[in-house]
């Protein structure tokens, strides 16, 4: 896979040619996915060099910065959809993870295709997906997990859902970097999505809807 | 003067009557350490606090109420554990490191909960604004408002402290213990750090790198005429300053932010503390492996370098033996959760590897306040072997 110059100027931190790329982009019709989906591989470039020790804690807080900047045009075109929703979503990044542009993307985009999410921020205690789950009757949980080290969290978050009873209830769909199948296999997850489009269609699997 | 140098415990000086023989040969010991020779046995150094009051059964809310409770109670812990030759600060008032961070701390039975331990309240408290103000004003005046609008306890804790420190210091003197290094000189990427957010302040040294180095070295004109008048002010060869690094860790910041924002102010500030008699105490927080070498640049056996447990203290005494004395390292999880055998274990490797010659026994960082009370006792007691 060749790298687009978007990624490419995410993963040097070139925050105005990201910007202005974007900017082009959608000026000649591109769709706002995809374009998100670039912006992504820049991140993952970023990624890889602070493995390799190339890039510190400073470059990972400067790429953050310049993708938010760089994809905020095209939230409104990920917005722009239905209005009604089809059922409820209960989402967070686990216990002990601050991660939350991957889950912010998931809440945009479940958004926009009619299921309603109750956002519960960064840094969840397992307790408050419980919580909302039975103040709300929400039907799906979504849980954003970027770091290994944090796996045991959501794992727990699983088995406190487990505790309340609420476990036959919920669907759970987990996503995230480093989340895999074997990480959903592990944590007693329903789903696991590699992308927020694939949130998008487990979750209509689920609910019954096309 | 409180920006440049606020105490961590006010200085201290022999006032009118003679320490005990054993304070002097404690002295002796910590001094050879320093100048990298070997002493008759590895030296101890202590950095305490709420560890003293679950230690002497005293309140969290009661610790941090007055500097003469944590006095006394940091005094108490040390008489506990019997032998130790040193503590780096006599008392204490966590309000005081808002003058380091430029934000309030949250103190226990006051903004939180009676048994949580301290929190600094990290905000945006400063804008991209500020630094025209600054460097319209110069550091000092705007300091002075700051303070004015942000940090009034911060400022008393300073006050008290000034005050207490050398009170206490000659209390601990009184039964034999030297007080190491209870004052402090704070790089100026701390402050800005701290007043901006790291996040915030990280965005900074990329998108206006060159306002924010004219606010840096604005603060450092100032703070290096009054660093120097300070330790001169104080008057005591040998007495340790605090020059420290959280924020300014290798470990956060990529060599090239690290070269130009760090390293040039915290040598300076070193170098002057060591040409004015005293001793720079590098307590430095996080991951220093990248940057061990750099210190070899500093001043030779006139430094004490306090490592957490982060880098690698092994290698650095490779790197280091006979260039600066080395403080540290037992973990903070060691002391907590491990078993005392496991805490000789790694005393004893620490005395053979990074000792016998310029080494400091001691924790990493601050033993924490749920450290068991017999692992700290195994450490205190593993350089009488
Ligand atoms: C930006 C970033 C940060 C920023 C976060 C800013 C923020 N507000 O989010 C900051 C600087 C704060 C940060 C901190 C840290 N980070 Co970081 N960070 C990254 C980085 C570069 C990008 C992450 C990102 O935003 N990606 C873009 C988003 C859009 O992708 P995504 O999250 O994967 O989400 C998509 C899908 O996965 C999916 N999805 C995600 N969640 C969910 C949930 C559901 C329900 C569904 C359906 C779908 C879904 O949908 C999204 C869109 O398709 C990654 C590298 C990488 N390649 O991921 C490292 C990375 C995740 N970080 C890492 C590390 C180590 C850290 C720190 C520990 C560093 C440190 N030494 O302090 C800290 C941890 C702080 C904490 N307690 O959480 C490591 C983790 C390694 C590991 N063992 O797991 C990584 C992988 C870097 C690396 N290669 O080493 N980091």
């Amino acid at each position: 896979m060749t790298t687009s110059p978007l990624a490419q100027a995410v993963g040097d931190l070139e925050e105005e040619t990201a910007v202005t790329l974007v900017q082009d982009k959608l000026a000649k019709g591109e769709a706002a996915l995809s374009i998100l989906e670039e912006l992504q591989a820049g991140m993952n470039i970023v990624g890889e060099r602070f493995e390799e020790g190339e890039y510190f804690l400073s470059e990972l807080i400067y790429a953050a910065d310049i993708f938010k900047k760089a994809g905020a045009p095209l939230q409104e075109e990920l917005k722009s959809a239905t209005q009604s929703s089809y059922g409820t979503l209960v989402l967070g990044t686990v216990k002990n993870d601050i991660h939350d542009f991957g889950k912010d993307i998931v809440a945009t985009v479940m958004g926009s295709n009619g299921i309603k999410v109750i956002d519960l921020g960064v840094n969840v205690e397992h307790q408050a997906f419980v919580d909302a789950v039975k103040e709300s009757g929400a039907t799906l949980v979504g849980m954003s997990c970027l770091l290994t080290t944090v796996f045991d969290d959501m794992k727990d978050a699983v088995q406190t859902l487990k505790d309340a009873g609420l476990r036959d209830q919920v669907t759970v769909l987990i996503g995230g970097g480093p989340v895999d199948q074997a990480t959903a296999d592990y944590v007693g997850a329903d789903y696991y999505c590699k992308t927020a489009q694939d949130g998008v269609i487990a979750a209509k699997k689920v609910l019954g809807v096309n | 003067m409180a920006d440049a140098h606020e105490p961590n415990a006010g200085p201290g000086g022999p006032g009118g009557f003679a320490p005990p023989p054993l304070f002097f040969e404690r002295m002796q010991r910590l001094q050879t350490a320093v100048a990298c020779g070997t002493p008759d046995r590895v030296p101890l150094s202590l950095v305490m606090d709420l560890f003293a009051a679950n230690t002497m059964g005293v309140s969290y809310p009661d610790f941090v109420s007055s500097v003469d409770i944590a006095g006394q109670t940091m005094l108490g812990a040390m008489e506990k554990l019997g032998d130790v030759d040193s503590i780096q600060f006599p008392t204490y008032a966590p309000d005081v490191l808002g003058m380091l961070w430029l934000a309030p701390m949250k103190l226990p039975g006051r903004d939180l909960p009676e048994h949580s331990q301290w929190q600094m309240d990290e905000q945006v408290r400063i804008q991209r604004e500020d630094y025209d103000k600054i460097l319209e004003m110069g550091w000092s005046p705007w300091f002075g408002q700051y303070i004015g609008k942000h940090l009034g306890a911060a400022a008393a804790a300073g006050q008290a402290l000034q005050e207490a420190g050398p009170r206490w210091t000659m209390e601990y003197m009184k039964k034999g213990y030297v007080v190491f290094s209870p004052l402090t000189v704070d790089h100026p990427f701390e402050h800005l750090a701290g007043a901006r957010t790291v996040k915030e302040f990280t965005l900074d040294l990329f998108q206006i790198p060159d306002k924010v180095q004219a606010v840096l070295d604005l603060i450092m004109a100032e703070k290096r005429e009054q660093a120097r008048q300070f330790v001169r002010a104080v008057g005591q060869p040998g007495l340790g300053y605090w020059v420290g690094s959280w924020r300014t860790a290798p470990e956060f910041l990529s060599p090239r932010l690290w070269n130009r924002f760090v390293w040039p102010y915290m040598k300076e500030l070193v170098e002057i503390v060591a040409e004015e008699g005293g001793t720079p105490v590098l307590h430095y927080d996080a991951n220093w492996d990248r940057e061990i070498e750099r210190l070899k640049d500093l001043p030779a056996r006139r430094c004490v370098l306090e490592l957490d447990g982060k880098t690698d203290i092994f290698r650095a005494k490779k790197i280091l033996a006979g260039h600066m004395c080395i403080l540290g390292d037992v973990h903070p999880a060691m002391l907590t959760l491990g078993t005392v055998a496991d805490v000789k274990a790694y005393c004893g490797r620490l005395l053979d590897e990074v000792g016998p010659d310029g080494y400091i026994m001691a924790m990493g960082c601050a033993i924490p306040p749920d450290a068991k009370f017999e692992n700290v006792k195994a450490m205190v007691d593993s350089v009488k072997r």
